[in-house]
């Protein structure tokens, strides 16, 4: 639903669109009785497009920083005692793999010689490349659902109810989320008039071991892509961990301290600093529509979403990071109370009016604590507040209460004049509690037109042809406590009460968000099989609430403005067809493409630049006026007449600026292709999914081409030479550029180090830049529908098998060893990459039978 | 019908019974209060500028390797000098100007008690100089507006100096009675001690510019011990423990080794100051070649004082003092500088100073008041990179070994000043001569 139609009903929440979701209730028209059983499995492994390569060559290390073997890459300890410190020890400590080559004629230990619980302690081993790689780390996923509905109908009345049971497994070891919902609906005319509604959904999730996304050791793939020794054998990992359950990490200090260094043991990451949540989440209704007359109905509505959730994190005793406890709770609710009458009249043959007029009120409640431990646990394996090692101090916690409340009235009416021209108008006025008093109101309204040309033009070839232009006006609020100052109370210091000045300052002059949406469609199905829907649109957000990063020198890191505005202007098509149309064999393809572009018009006075993230890394996702909203800023490669810049030690010429527009996060477009091919009881469908631009910074990749972990970082050189060779003996990489005078360079760059080239402070930033283009087979199913002639002697109306498949093959992108979809957030700040997780391709089957 | 009309107006009024007023309570936040004593952010200001001079956090504060005291062991962009990666100018500026600066001056804004405006003002002036001497023109006259004044003027370090040393006059001249007392940190309310921070601070100021006259009037009220220095008792648990300890002993990395230049200069004059600046963890001592990549066990471990939780902060000490008081040349700079080193060692509670001062090695001259002026501030970062700039040519610092990189003069203006700020920053760094590393501070000749 969009446009006006939209916005009058269901307010500020639908200025880009409402899409209702209609709920099965029982049908009066059933045949048989009515119970529908449906299980499904879809089994998962990682896509190994989406995962590092890693080199096979070298091992830990950053550079020959050690004190002995050959290049120096190693260290001395006396592991047999013999009074001399001879042997050969690899460097332990280091998370990178620029260390020595391997070679099977070297006898050296490694981090499973330094523990005495395993019996490879104080065994040497030929040091080579291990037969595992860090990602064997990952197993293959699982997700099981099962669902049983009841359901029943009569002319008056209906009943349905369902359950449905999913379980999960991921891709790491302990991971799994179960879940189980309840449906319940139920509705029951009397008098031929009054209907009464109503239904509940309740929804138990459980979550252990959810996958963690962020910069420390709960992201395997954190280390996994941007810290790794490719000679550690991961499933040695394991069976050290699974021995006895000890934290024995690959990375530690020295022989004779093999605490975890910067890394502990991914297995018993998994199993000792794993988070678990539960949710309870209810939703419902419950109505009253009374019909008045022919004419006029009256709705009086109640509907409610609301949760309770506990998620509680965890480090153990053991860990190099410090050990914690850390419980949030929280509970939300949204209840709505709409009293909504509705109107049809024909007022004469050739004129019709219908329309709604109505109030809304919606209150939104929040509370929420925060705890944290403070300074580690007392002892192991025990995960409350009791066991903090420190006291809790204000900084631990945080309590969280809010209430806010948005009353709106509003109406909307179309004529329609022959079935054949509607103008439709609507206009709402709303006033909520989150916006300063003397600004709390604000009044929005649309107007829409549509003409069903069809009616108008007797084409043959034109079954169905409808214009539509529509402009719209939504108001929006913000969140609550964005108005009023407060002061952050903080620990105390020697017993003296602290409070400190927020970083971010509210503001009391704030108003309501405007949203101008002017919006164009057609739609056609010509020669009764070419379906075509086109829409172009452009929309205006001005007054956009948003914290804006101002100079710190003024005491303050943002400050909450009514920030300018900006454009979304744009394309969509959906074009669908059928190729072939027969009695036993037909095939449909169906195309959907949309454009966006967005344009910050203007900022708040004086602002010229909306910071929307400063990730680590060193670059700034933001919005300059007259930017995309989503431009990465950093440092650049240097040109001569369009040539990259090299300097004299064979590196790249680094721009002295570091916030140079260096990507754009916005892809250009998307698309997607659907075929369906149905023949006799058959169902094939597979759907192609295309993302044109969207340009990523991968942090991955910045750390990974410093740590040598990847298979970029070996191979042979323009002479031949092992990449890694000293420049001495012919090694290093010559990079593709010119010298400041202009000349080819010739320059060759040393490549046998963190501090090469193409790693971390050493590249531009732009070098890290990926274009996030992807051809994907999203989606393939085939299907088979059990035919009647089976069916008929059995109670089973409708059965059917189908196999699925998900995300089965990139046919291709240009990111390399990920997947252009990974990115750490969703929401306003895209294209960004660190520790980021595989693409998942799926495969599984469908079992429906309805009853 | 028009009964149903009308039931149903009825109905629509009733749909927020709630005044505007009502709605207004409701986005009042019951959990943060709206108004604080002045004591409250007095405390925090203090304790956060503490913070920001002792942290060795790579992401905030690195002027232990910029004043060659320590270098880095894995990672070693900082100890050559990269401020981008790590936004480094950015992070300490906001603390100082949205941690400390504002909330004291909020403070300001909320005591009526002139004594407690007065120890406030002390601590904006020592904040106001550190700023100036981080970056050379700074905001100053329009800073501190919140939305009222989102993006500021620079104004000329030059003038900002000026204006502290009339400030820093006016607070001594309030700085009597009783003002702050157990929140006041640094001296639990003894104002005596006060004034001799502010005149050792006005001496620092005074000193910095040339300014002899200015010089001699503070010396005559400054410190006069180590029992007056300002500094902070940290606590054993977190979050008030000393930010070193969470780098240093809590994080469980070992990202610092002392530099091969102190060590090597106190390995020649035989420093009994040694055990304690360093550990002996091998044995003769052992620096990191500055700027290297060196591995952590293969070189000389950081001394134990800096391990312990509990260490002292240092805002100004004694020895800073009397070191100061003789490159102003006050009476007999020699007297001067040898009550600096014994300071020094008192501080650090290392016997043996009279003895060492009678080494011809340690024998008075300028180059050696610089050098002896250096050593003393060991640990204090932000001093020890002063005085080498104070000092030029006496102290001899190593180029960093993996890019040679000069040593800087200043730090670069934040990242985010160039892209919100851009006006004015590019009106800062044409006047102070180009906004880089290299650009000299107004009195570093």
């Amino acid at each position: 639903m969009k446009g006006g139609a939209a916005t009058a009903l269901y307010g500020s929440r639908a200025s880009n669109g409402a899409i209702l979701i209609t709920t099965k209730k029982g049908n009066k028209n059933l045949r048989g009785a009515g119970i529908t059983i449906s299980s499904s499995f879809l089994s998962g492994k990682a896509d190994s497009e989406t995962l590092p390569r890693y080199q096979k060559e070298y091992g830990s290390g950053y550079g020959p920083y050690g004190e002995a073997g050959p290049g120096n890459y190693f260290f001395n300890y006396d592991v047999d005692g013999n009074g001399t410190a001879d042997e050969l020890i690899v460097s332990l400590g280091d998370d990178a793999s620029f260390g020595a080559a391997f070679d099977p004629n070297l006898n050296v230990y490694g981090w499973e010689s330094t523990f005495p619980g395993l019996s490879t302690y104080k065994q040497a081993r030929s040091y080579v490349a291990p037969n595992s790689v860090a990602t064997d780390f990952l197993k293959n996923s699982l997700n099981l659902t099962n669902s049983i509905a009841f359901e029943s109908g009569t002319d008056t009345g209906s009943f349905r109810f369902s359950y449905t049971n999913n379980n999960q497994i991921g891709i790491l070891p302990n991971s799994e989320i179960k879940k189980n919902s309840f449906a319940l609906r139920s509705s029951q005319k009397y008098f031929d008039k009054l209907t009464v509604a109503g239904g509940i959904n309740f929804i138990q999730t459980k979550g252990t071991g959810r996958y963690g996304t962020g910069y420390d050791n709960r992201n395997p793939f954190q280390s996994f892509r941007q810290w790794w020794a490719v000679n550690v054998d991961i499933l040695e990992q394991k069976r050290a961990f699974e021995l006895d359950g000890k934290n024995r990490s690959w990375n530690t200090y020295t022989f004779d301290d093999n605490r975890p260094h910067y890394f502990d043991n991914p297995y018993w990451v998994r199993y000792n600093a794993y988070s678990s949540d539960e949710r309870n989440q209810y939703v419902g209704n419950a109505s009253l529509n009374y019909e008045l007359n022919d004419d006029i109905t009256i709705l009086g509505r109640i509907t409610f979403d609301s949760f309770d959730e506990i998620r509680e994190e965890r480090i153990n005793v053991g860990s190099t990071d410090v050990a914690m406890y850390r419980l949030f709770d929280q509970n939300r609710s949204e209840i709505n109370y709409d009293l909504i009458a509705s109107f049809d009249k024909d007022i004469n043959d050739d004129f019709n009016i219908e329309g709604t007029i109505g109030v809304n009120l919606r209150v939104n409640k929040r509370n929420l604590f925060i705890g944290e431990t403070n300074g580690g646990l007392v002892a192991a394996d025990l995960f409350n507040f009791d066991n903090s090692a420190s006291p809790l101090t204000p900084d631990n916690t945080t309590n969280y209460d809010s209430t806010s409340k948005v009353d709106g009235k509003f109406i909307r009416a179309s004529i329609g004049y022959k079935d054949t021209f509607f103008i439709e108008g609507s206009a709402r006025q709303d006033r909520s509690s989150t916006l300063p008093l003397a600004n709390n109101s604000y009044f929005y309204s649309s107007v829409a037109g549509t003409f069903l040309f069809s009616e108008v033009l007797d084409l043959s070839w034109l079954n169905f042809g409808k214009l539509r232009v529509n402009f719209a006006n939504v108001g929006s609020d913000t969140e609550p406590y964005n108005v009023f100052n407060s002061y952050s109370v903080v620990a105390p210091f020697q017993g003296n009460a602290s409070a400190s000045n927020p970083s971010t300052f509210n503001n009391i002059a704030l108003r309501a968000e405007i949203t101008k949406d002017t919006e164009f469609g057609v739609e056609l199905r010509l020669f009764k099989s070419l379906n075509i829907d086109f829409s172009v649109y452009d929309r205006l957000t001005d007054d956009l609430i948003t914290p804006v990063s101002v100079s710190q020198a003024s005491g303050a890191s943002s400050v909450f403005l009514n920030n300018g505005s900006i454009s979304n202007k744009g394309i969509e098509i959906v074009v669908s067809t059928k190729i072939i149309e027969k009695e036993d064999f037909n095939w449909g393809i169906s195309v959907n493409y949309a454009k966006n572009t967005s344009l910050v018009k203007s900022l708040a006075d004086g602002i010229d630049y909306l910071e929307l993230a400063s990730p680590q890394g060193g670059v700034s996702i933001g919005a300059k006026v007259g930017e995309p909203y989503g431009v990465i800023r950093g440092s650049d490669f240097t040109y001569l007449n369009g040539k990259r810049i090299i300097t004299t030690t064979g590196y790249y010429k680094v721009s002295d600026a570091s916030n140079l527009v260096i990507g754009d996060t916005n892809p250009e477009f998307t698309t997607g292709v659907k075929n369906r091919v149905h023949y006799k009881n058959f169902d094939l469908s597979f759907l192609i999914d295309i993302q044109k631009g969207g340009d990523i910074f991968s942090l991955d990749t910045y750390y990974g081409y410093a740590t040598g972990i990847y298979d970029q970082s070996v191979g042979n050189n323009h002479l031949g030479n092992p990449l890694r060779d000293s420049l001495a003996n012919g090694g290093g990489r010559l990079l593709d550029g010119v010298q400041a005078d202009g000349s080819p360079n010739t320059v060759i760059g040393r490549a046998d180090y963190y501090a090469n080239a193409l790693g971390y402070a050493r590249a531009p930033k732009a070098l890290h830049v990926y274009d996030g283009s992807f051809v994907k087979l999203r989606e393939l199913s085939l299907s088979y529908r059990f035919p009647d002639s089976i069916l008929s002697n059995t109670p089973i109306q409708n059965a059917s098998i189908a196999l699925n498949g998900r995300n089965l093959w990139i046919i291709s992108k240009n990111i390399p060893y990920s997947d252009p979809e990974a990115g750490l957030s969703a929401g306003n700040v895209q294209g960004y990459q660190s520790g980021a997780y595989p693409a998942i391709k799926e495969f599984g089957a469908t079992l429906n039978i309805k009853f | 019908m028009k009964k149903i009309i009308y039931i149903y107006s009825a109905l629509l009024f009733l749909v927020s019974c709630d005044t505007d007023e009502q709605y207004e309570q409701l986005n009042k936040d019951p959990n943060n209060p709206t108004e604080v004593q002045a004591d409250a952010l007095f405390t925090a200001a203090t304790v956060s500028l503490f913070d920001a001079l002792e942290s060795t956090n790579v992401n905030n504060n690195i002027f232990r390797m910029v004043a060659q005291y320590w270098t880095e062991t894995q990672y070693i962009d900082e100890a050559n000098f990269d401020l981008q990666n790590r936004n480094i100018p950015q992070n300490f500026w906001s603390e100082l100007y949205r941690d400390v600066l504002y909330d004291l001056k909020n403070a300001k804004e909320i005591t009526t008690n002139s004594t407690e405006k007065a120890q406030i003002e002390v601590l904006e002036v020592y904040t106001w100089q550190i700023l100036v001497d981080t970056f050379g023109n700074i905001p100053y006259s329009e800073a501190l507006q919140g939305q009222d004044g989102p993006l500021p003027v620079y104004d000329d370090g030059a003038t900002i100096y000026n204006d502290l040393l009339v400030r820093i006059d006016s607070a001594l001249s309030n700085l009597s009675g009783s003002g702050f007392g157990s929140s006041d940190v640094i001296y639990s309310g003894d104002i005596a001690k006060w004034k001799k921070f502010a005149n050792s601070l006005k001496l620092k100021l005074a000193v910095r510019i040339d300014n002899a006259a200015l010089a001699t009037a503070a010396a005559a009220g400054a410190f006069t011990s180590n029992a007056e220095n300002a500094i902070i008792r940290y606590e054993g648990s977190t979050p008030n423990t000393n930010p070193l300890w969470v780098s240093l002993v809590q994080s469980g990395r070992n990202d610092f080794v002392p530099a091969n230049t102190i060590v090597d200069e106190l390995n020649a004059l035989d420093d009994p100051r040694r055990t304690v600046f360093f550990d002996d963890n091998i044995s003769p001592y052992k620096g990191g070649i500055y700027g290297d990549s060196n591995s952590y066990a293969l070189f000389t471990h950081i001394g134990e004082p800096m391990l312990d939780p509990t260490f002292r902060g240092v805002l100004l000490d004694y020895a800073e003092v009397e070191f100061l008081m003789a490159k102003a040349n006050i009476g007999s700079a020699e007297d001067h500088y040898k009550a600096g080193i014994t300071a020094s060692f008192e501080d650090w509670g290392v016997e043996g100073a009279t003895d060492y001062l009678a080494k011809p090695e340690v024998a008075f001259s300028q180059d050696n008041l610089g050098k002896q002026f250096w050593i003393a501030m060991y640990n204090r970062g932000f001093e020890g990179w002063s005085v080498y700039r104070m000092f030029d040519g006496a102290i001899d610092f190593n180029l960093p070994a993996d890019t040679g990189n000069p040593i800087p003069t200043r730090f670069t203006y934040p990242v985010n000043e160039q892209t919100l700020n851009n006006a004015n920053y590019d009106a800062a760094s044409s006047a102070i001569g180009g906004d880089k590393q290299t650009t000299k501070i107004f009195w570093d000749n």
